[in-house]
């Protein structure tokens, strides 16, 4: 038994490596972190002023974070979350608490590397209290199969003057399926910046709804996408600021770059409900610029080249 | 010293008029090669032409380059045989730093000599060098991007499209010093131009004009040339005191 737990966390690991993350931070006591496999937690590591309280579940693993009042969380935490069998389902819930003029940045890798049939949900709920930030980057890998269906929602508050940033990246291997939703409430003062990064290929289908509502005076939002689609993959990116307070800010940017017989489409809304706030938005969807892939060209790059990087730069 | 680039008998046509006409060119090896010629001439076509840009596919006519046919050859074979074009307006890259930008040409990449590059064109590496090149540059600021990463190449031959648009006052001479470093290092230079203050630095210069070429000489003649006739000509044709050089050739 111990030794499949070796072996499991040791394949946890070489995915996680292949997803870009750095093993190393799982071994270092300075470093918070969690890895949970399918329904196992095979690791966790606290420090001081952050509680990580998981619980095991029939599907997943429910996970209450807790940064302290007062804490700045030094390093990065490191989650690793996965699924190693061609088939499964995993259902996280996660709590993330980040209590008064307290602190942390997360990246979270999920990895699911022989994926043929499997379902990632992921249950999101982040409360950021006063003077306070929470930045938290999720990368995705899933393998060249396309079996995966990844639905994170995420439902969250930031309060005032706090910060919140997430920023979602799936570019290595297939997509298969992806459904995100953010809805996000942001108080006096307080800013919320979402980034989706997105390369769909083959018959990946790809669907994001973000949501920021500016609720307290000068609360700011910026949610951005950028998804490039390929062979007859598809997306649909909705993007919504409601600004009600005033001196609210929000702006929208959607890029989506089609490729072959992909098909793409993007939805702004913005609403405003209050004479002194304002927001803005731009979206684009079209090919890739035929000068930037010639000016590539000219420095000696093959099309394929050039398009690679154009593209890579654009999800980086 | 040889010819390291022919152009003969070159067509160009986009709809039905032709932008560039009965073209012919010699430009030698390890020289500055001006061409002035007032907008409309038919200079950044001509630039695209070479370069083998979609969308510029004479409709007739060679361009040989170090002896080789590369009329129908692709971007990337030009480039790689050893031409390359800095663009009038460069175009931006979302996410690309700067550094990654001027290695993508070079050979030999080393941070040394992406630093060396955007020294030459007066940008400090180490308030650029991690920037991206996207809209938030200046076009200027773009610009000296660009014509560092065209150095960085060390290309046989490189086309430079008005280097000098964007470019303050004050960083002209730097822009000036660049394309002689260029010829130093052992390019050749074809600068396309309409600013004789910039043109006064090359060996040899072409007046273009409705598509051709209609005069050619030292520098500082095309330049008096160019302000002395161009100014009252409706340039629908060669001037009547031109020595037009396709014409004399017939």
């Amino acid at each position: 038994m111990a030794t499949k737990i070796i072996d499991e966390y040791a394949e946890m690991m070489k995915a996680y490596e292949q997803s870009g993350g750095k093993v190393g931070e799982f071994s270092n006591p300075n470093v918070p972190s969690i890895v949970i496999s399918g329904n196992k937690v095979l690791g966790k590591n606290e420090v001081k002023g952050l509680i990580i309280e998981p619980t095991p579940t029939k599907d997943g693993v429910d996970v209450k974070i807790t940064v302290k009042s007062g804490t700045k969380i030094l390093y990065p935490m490191a989650l690793c979350f996965g699924v190693l069998p061609k088939e499964g389902t995993q259902i996280i819930n996660m709590e993330a608490y980040i209590e008064d003029n307290a602190g942390m940045n997360a990246i979270s890798h999920c990895v699911f590397p022989n994926a043929e049939h499997i379902v990632h949900k992921m249950r999101y709920k982040v409360h950021i209290g006063k003077h306070s930030f929470f930045r938290y980057k999720e990368i995705h890998f899933h393998g060249d199969k396309g079996g995966v269906e990844v639905v994170p929602y995420t439902e969250g508050t930031v309060g005032e003057d706090s910060y919140f940033e997430s920023t979602f990246t799936l570019k290595e291997g297939r997509v298969g399926k992806l459904d995100i939703k953010y809805d996000v409430d942001v108080e006096k003062g307080g800013k919320l910046e979402l980034y989706s990064k997105v390369w769909a290929k083959d018959t990946d289908e790809v669907n994001i709804e973000e949501k920021g509502n500016l609720k307290g005076e000068e609360a700011k939002a910026l949610i951005k996408s950028r998804v490039v689609l390929e062979g007859n993959s598809h997306s649909k990116v909705v993007s919504v600021v409601n600004a009600s307070a005033p001196y609210s800010r929000g702006h929208v940017d959607c890029m989506e770059v089609v490729r072959d017989n992909a098909v793409a489409e993007a939805v702004p809304i913005v609403g405003v409900s209050n004479e002194l706030a304002k927001v803005t938005h731009e979206a684009a969807i079209g090919s890739l610029d035929s000068k930037e892939i010639e000016t590539l060209q000219a420095r000696g790059l093959t099309e394929e080249e050039a398009i690679k990087v154009v593209v890579g730069a654009l999800l980086k | 010293m040889g010819t390291i680039l022919e152009i003969e008998d070159l067509n160009l046509k986009k709809g039905n008029k032709y932008i560039i006409k009965d073209f012919n060119i010699e430009i030698e090896q390890n020289l500055i090669s001006v061409i002035l010629g007032v907008n409309g001439a038919g200079k950044s076509s001509l630039a695209y032409v070479l370069m083998g840009l979609s969308g510029y596919k004479p409709e007739k006519g060679k361009i040989i380059f170090k002896g080789k046919d590369i009329t129908n050859c692709s971007v990337t074979e030009r480039a790689k045989a050893g031409m390359t074009l800095a663009w009038q307006t460069p175009a931006n890259f979302e996410g690309l730093t700067v550094r990654e930008y001027i290695e993508i040409g070079m050979k030999n990449k080393s941070l040394f000599s992406v630093k060396e590059a955007l020294e030459k064109v007066a940008l400090d590496p180490v308030l650029y060098m991690n920037r991206v090149v996207d809209k938030s540059l200046s076009g200027g600021e773009r610009k000296r991007i660009e014509l560092a990463a065209v150095y960085a190449m060390h290309p046989d031959l490189v086309i430079l499209d008005e280097p000098d648009s964007g470019i303050d006052i004050l960083s002209l001479e730097n822009i000036k010093k660049l394309i002689l470093d260029f010829k130093e290092n052992g390019s050749t230079v074809l600068l396309i131009t309409h600013r004789d203050e910039v043109a006064e630095i090359g060996d040899k210069a072409f007046l273009m004009c409705n598509g051709k070429i209609i005069n050619e000489g030292s520098p500082a003649e095309i330049s008096d040339f160019f302000k002395d006739e161009c100014s009252k000509c409706d340039h629908k044709g060669a001037p009547e005191k031109s020595l037009a050089k396709n014409e004399r050739s017939e």
